[in-house]
């Protein structure tokens, strides 16, 4: 049984297969929508966030991605995603088509960004801590966990000042390794629900199909009906991505082979660690 | 000692971070595993630094003895021979 995996937002522009007629079709389909040319990611769309340009280019190399994989004659059973991961994966199950997918992340990657404007966030990525330990700094510091990706991967996200204290701490508690993103939003945090209003009117524009390929989503481990994805993909945005537990579920239905569709390796890496302590 | 742990410490890169299709005489001693050579990144850091632990009783405390360590296999193999038990 395949499984295939939709990443998140990547952390820079690359691995852009620039010499592939499919990747160019995407990369201009992105374009005419958004104005954001994945192929010129360094200069393309200046009046777009860093954050938005790279949750665009990700979305664009997933959509490249599917359609080689497809090529080739894969074909899944189930679909899963983790965070951003969301609007190549919708495309892919069959909910919505690729301009509605590159529109999607755009407008509401716009939105978002918009609240950059108040504040700096960033997102902090802490390796070799637990939960609890964990728990208790981010409580310190009046931050959140935004993604459990495994037992001892997470990513946190809130204020860029308090995120910068919490890595501090996190180190001194004998974290392996901290590191800082910048990024326009506290994703995956309570404090999205700020804009939530916002980010509901912007979904009701768009009409979903029933996938066709069952999509499993990273919050409750439910596989997503036509009707449950406008309220999902709002509250995505205000809730923690729970990787392990999506894997783990993917796992107990029988899913033997798991296809990373998109830039990099990470939930491959995620999966590895998961089943290295099972 | 490090030239008799230097095949271990290859087999045990491709055990732990499952590379399939790999022999340890393909990884090179002495290119580094992080960014080119092999491409590791911090998440594959904290699988050797498991992989380590268990199988040669050797503690890597942190990141920034991770980015010393983990240069080159003949680095890894130094360290585990200078801090095995």
């Amino acid at each position: 049984m395949i499984c295939w995996m939709f990443p998140g937002q990547p952390v820079a522009f690359a691995d852009t297969p620039v010499n592939d007629p499919e990747f160019q079709k995407i990369a201009l389909l992105c374009q005419e929508t958004t104005g954001f040319n994945p192929l010129e990611s360094c200069t393309s769309a200046s009046d777009l966030s860093q954050s938005v340009r790279l949750q665009l280019f990700g979305v664009c190399v997933s959509l490249y991605r599917a359609k080689v994989l497809a090529r080739q004659g894969s074909v899944p059973d189930v679909i899963a995603e983790h965070s951003m991961g969301i609007y190549a994966s919708l495309a892919a199950s069959g909910a919505t088509d690729d301009v509605t997918a590159i529109e999607l992340a755009w407008r509401i990657g716009v939105c978002m960004a918009r609240m950059g404007m108040q504040r700096e966030y960033a997102l902090g990525c802490i390796i070799g801590l637990t939960r609890v330990p964990l728990e208790a700094i981010v409580a310190n510091n009046g931050i959140y966990i935004a993604n459990y990706n495994t037992s001892r991967h997470f990513l946190l996200a809130g204020e860029r000042e308090n995120v910068a204290a919490a890595l501090a701490e996190a180190t001194a508690s004998g974290a392996f390794s901290a590191s800082v993103f910048p990024c326009d939003a506290p994703l995956h945090t309570p404090r999205i629900e700020e804009i939530a209003g916002e980010l509901r009117r912007i979904v009701a524009d768009y009409r979903f199909y029933e996938p066709r390929i069952p999509l499993v989503e990273h919050i409750t481990q439910t596989t997503l009906t036509a009707a449950a994805i406008p309220r999902f993909m709002v509250e995505e945005l205000s809730r923690p991505v729970y990787w392990e537990t999506t894997y783990r579920a993917l796992r107990s239905r029988k899913v033997t082979h798991f296809q990373e569709v998109g830039i990099g390796s990470a939930l491959s890496k995620f999966n590895r660690w998961i089943d290295s302590e099972s | 000692m490090i030239e008799e742990l230097i095949p271990k410490v290859k087999q045990m890169i491709i055990d732990s971070l499952r590379i399939d299709g790999m022999s340890p005489d393909e990884i090179e001693t002495d290119a580094p595993l992080f960014g080119e050579g092999l491409g590791l990144d911090s998440i594959d850091a904290l699988q050797l630094v498991v992989a380590m632990e268990k199988e040669f009783g050797v503690v890597v405390p942190d990141a920034a003895t991770g980015s010393t360590v983990f240069a080159s296999v003949r680095s890894m193999a130094g360290y585990i021979a200078e801090h095995r038990k």
